[in-house]
């Protein structure tokens, strides 16, 4: 589904990426884990499109396609979606025609009819409903003076109607205490199937208690140095991020 | 240096003009004599003012302004009125086309009386009593030959909802016209109202030089909601100055929309007599193309215990230019002042200007007071996470500056004058992404 050859990119003129390698097949949950600076947003921002970053050499396909010669908002349409680590408030934005907006946006770039307020509000309360959201949220403007837990669930709520085939978590769980962090994770564990890929993106393994990945890789220095199955993670955790590197520095 | 003596020339005839138009028209009130002494007395505004720096000048003077006769078959009809109108009001309303009241097509709430000005100025001390003979050339002018207009008196009464709306009409006089109005408006002690009014120029081809004055003096507990939008036709100038007075314990919020003409001006002069006073201005402006949009705030806290929030934001694209222009004044006796006073600006062209200045001159030493401004263009972030969302990037503007702009229209009491500043927004919006791309 996603396959990321040989990347590098970079902010204002510095390499974060230096030769990424990824494979994410149809219905993996991947997780990245990695410490501070080794390049994880950078990743999760160049797959949605943020002009910022420059791709300086590498690939990015997305079920076929060329991504990075898209616009963020065509990634969107072809299913990619990012969780952001810190939500943008957008005030005097309402969310309900924030969330309409988006959703027939995307239906409509699908060829599906868009969704009048009546059927839209219908879906958008049954979603709710099984994220265990207040209905409140809606009316108010997005993400405008919401808390931490607040805006991770809005950002859930959306990827939830948005139905994507790839959802990036960036550092979801940062900022969330233990309840909010397990609201978030059962909302995303409810979206898991066989047609959905995900890219959990943390620093710690605690998310990974929450959602089970398939596969754990581990980030460092802009590049993918290790592979392996959940038990990395645990092993992770154990042993700090200076394990790996010095197993790295020796090799 | 030619061009200077030239340009000083004409200054002096332009203000040469105006002292005869205030002359020649023969005034035999107390507030029409007192202005035209005061207008002898003032200079033509000029950039070395602090208050006319910042605004274009050469529109406004681009004409020597004089009340014109009406060119075309004036005459406004119901169905017209019906149309401008917001028609919220149950039917109440007042009609002003080119400054004169139109009683045939107007209609009142019951505990509502109206005056037309001439009249009132006869034997009723009330006109002027906030405004005085006026700070400027312009003010001066509209006091030295006020003679349209109204006086509208609301008493308290058993219905809180009261509504009335006014609707100010400039069409159809030959170009170079000169309208100066002026609505006093009292609401009693007690009294409540909720007020929208519209300056409408109904696609007017004609430049001609709006030159409003508004006076209202809220009673002891009185509440008046106060929303306005100002939607002149392009070639118009529009100047109105707004002068509040409040007693004890009244309320007044206010939203004001600055969205037509070529060149606009508003001043608000707010000041308190008594404690427990509470004021809120809204206001939003929207520049585009050459228009300018010049916002006048001088509140003065003079007595204890009041209250004032001064919220404005604008929207500049293309060549559009504003100037705000805000002070807040707290005297040595006005403690437990609470004042807060921000601008906040969108830049959308590299074209644009805006020129802001909020100012807290405290002189009392147990207040809480605060002012901010920020000027900017959009925020990436924001574009980013609603492109993210598959909303593509015009829209995501469109959204963007109505958002920043709602915060301000929903301010509106009235919520049919609302979804027409909006539409206005809009409409306004499309054309400069359209330009944009």
């Amino acid at each position: 589904m996603l396959s990321i050859n040989h990347l590098h990119a970079g902010i204002n003129g510095e390499e974060i990426l230096k030769g990424l390698n990824l494979e994410i097949g149809a219905g993996e949950v991947h997780a990245i884990m990695g410490p501070n600076g080794a390049g994880k947003s950078t990743l999760s921002k160049v797959l949605a499109g943020r002009e910022e970053y420059v791709v300086t050499e590498g690939s990015v396909r997305f079920l076929g396609q060329d991504l990075l010669a898209l616009e963020p908002e065509e990634r969107a349409h072809l299913g990619i979606f990012m969780a952001f680590q810190y939500p943008v408030e957008l005030p005097g934005v309402n969310n309900t025609y924030f969330l309409q907006t988006s959703l027939n946006a995307i239906r409509t770039a699908r060829g599906e009819e868009p969704l009048n307020s009546l059927n839209f509000m219908k879906q958008v309360r049954s979603k709710l409903r099984e994220l265990n959201m207040d209905e409140s949220l809606l009316r108010r403007s997005v993400n405008t003076g919401f808390s931490g837990g607040e805006m991770k669930r809005n950002e859930i709520l959306q990827m939830s109607l948005l139905e994507p085939k790839l959802a990036i978590l960036d550092e979801t769980d940062s900022g969330l205490d233990i309840d909010a962090l397990r609201i978030v994770a059962d909302g995303v564990n409810a979206l898991r199937s066989p047609e959905r890929s995900m890219l959990v993106i943390t620093h710690y393994q605690r998310l990974l208690d929450y959602i089970q990945p398939d596969y754990v890789h581990v980030l460092s220095n802009g590049r993918i140095i290790r592979s392996g199955d959940k038990s990395l993670a645990l092993e992770l955790e154990e042993k700090g991020y200076g394990w790996i590197k010095a197993q790295e520095a020796a090799a | 240096m030619s061009a200077m003596v030239a340009g000083t020339a004409r200054a002096d005839l332009l203000l040469q003009h105006f002292r005869s138009l205030a002359d020649t028209s023969k005034p035999h009130h107390a507030l029409a004599l007192k202005a035209q002494t005061a207008l002898h007395a003032l200079p033509l505004p000029k950039r070395k003012q602090e208050s006319w720096r910042y605004t274009p000048l050469p529109v406004l003077f681009e004409q020597a302004w004089e009340p014109k006769p009406a060119a075309t078959t004036a005459a406004l009809s119901v169905q017209q009125v019906a149309a401008l109108a917001l028609g919220d009001t149950d039917g109440c309303r007042i009609v002003l086309h080119n400054g004169v009241w139109l009683p045939a097509l107007s209609q009142v709430p019951s505990g509502v009386s109206v005056l037309p000005l001439a009249q009132a100025l006869a034997d009723d001390t009330v006109v002027g009593s906030v405004s005085g003979p006026g700070r400027h050339l312009f003010a001066a002018l509209n006091a030295a030959m006020a003679h349209d207009g109204v006086v509208i008196r609301v008493a308290a009464g058993p219905d809180p909802e009261q509504k009335l709306e006014i609707l100010h009409v400039n069409s159809g006089l030959a170009s170079g016209w000169l309208v100066q109005p002026r609505v006093v408006l009292v609401l009693e002690d007690g009294a409540q109202l909720s007020l929208s009014e519209q300056y409408l120029g109904h696609d007017d081809a004609s430049a001609g030089l709006y030159n409003g004055m508004t006076e209202i003096l809220l009673g002891r507990g009185a509440r008046l909601a106060h929303a306005r939008l100002q939607n002149e036709a392009d070639p118009h100038r529009h100047l109105n100055a707004l002068y509040l007075r409040q007693q004890a314990d009244s309320a007044y919020t206010g939203t004001t929309l600055a969205m037509g003409g070529l060149w606009s001006r508003s001043e608000f002069h707010v000041s308190f007599a008594a404690a427990g006073a509470h004021c809120e201005l809204n206001g939003f402006y929207l520049s585009g193309g050459q228009q300018s949009h010049d916002l006048q705030l001088d509140i003065v806290h003079g007595v204890p215990g009041c209250s004032s929030t001064e919220r404005f934001k604008g929207i500049l694209s293309g060549r559009g230019r504003a100037a705000f222009d805000g002070i807040i004044l707290v005297q040595p006796d006005a403690q437990k002042t609470d004042a807060r006073l921000s601008n906040d600006n969108l830049l959308l062209s590299r074209q644009a200007e805006i020129d802001t200045r909020p100012q807290l001159e405290i002189y009392a030493d147990d207040v809480q007071c605060s002012h901010g401004t920020t000027v900017g263009q959009i925020d990436a972030e924001m574009l980013f996470y609603l492109r993210s969302r598959g909303i593509p990037r015009d829209q995501a503007v469109n959204m963007v500056c109505k958002g920043f702009a709602g915060e301000i229209l929903q301010t509106c009491r009235s919520e049919v004058l609302q979804q027409r500043a909006q539409a206005l927004l809009e409409q306004r919006l499309a054309g400069v992404l359209a330009g944009m791309a």
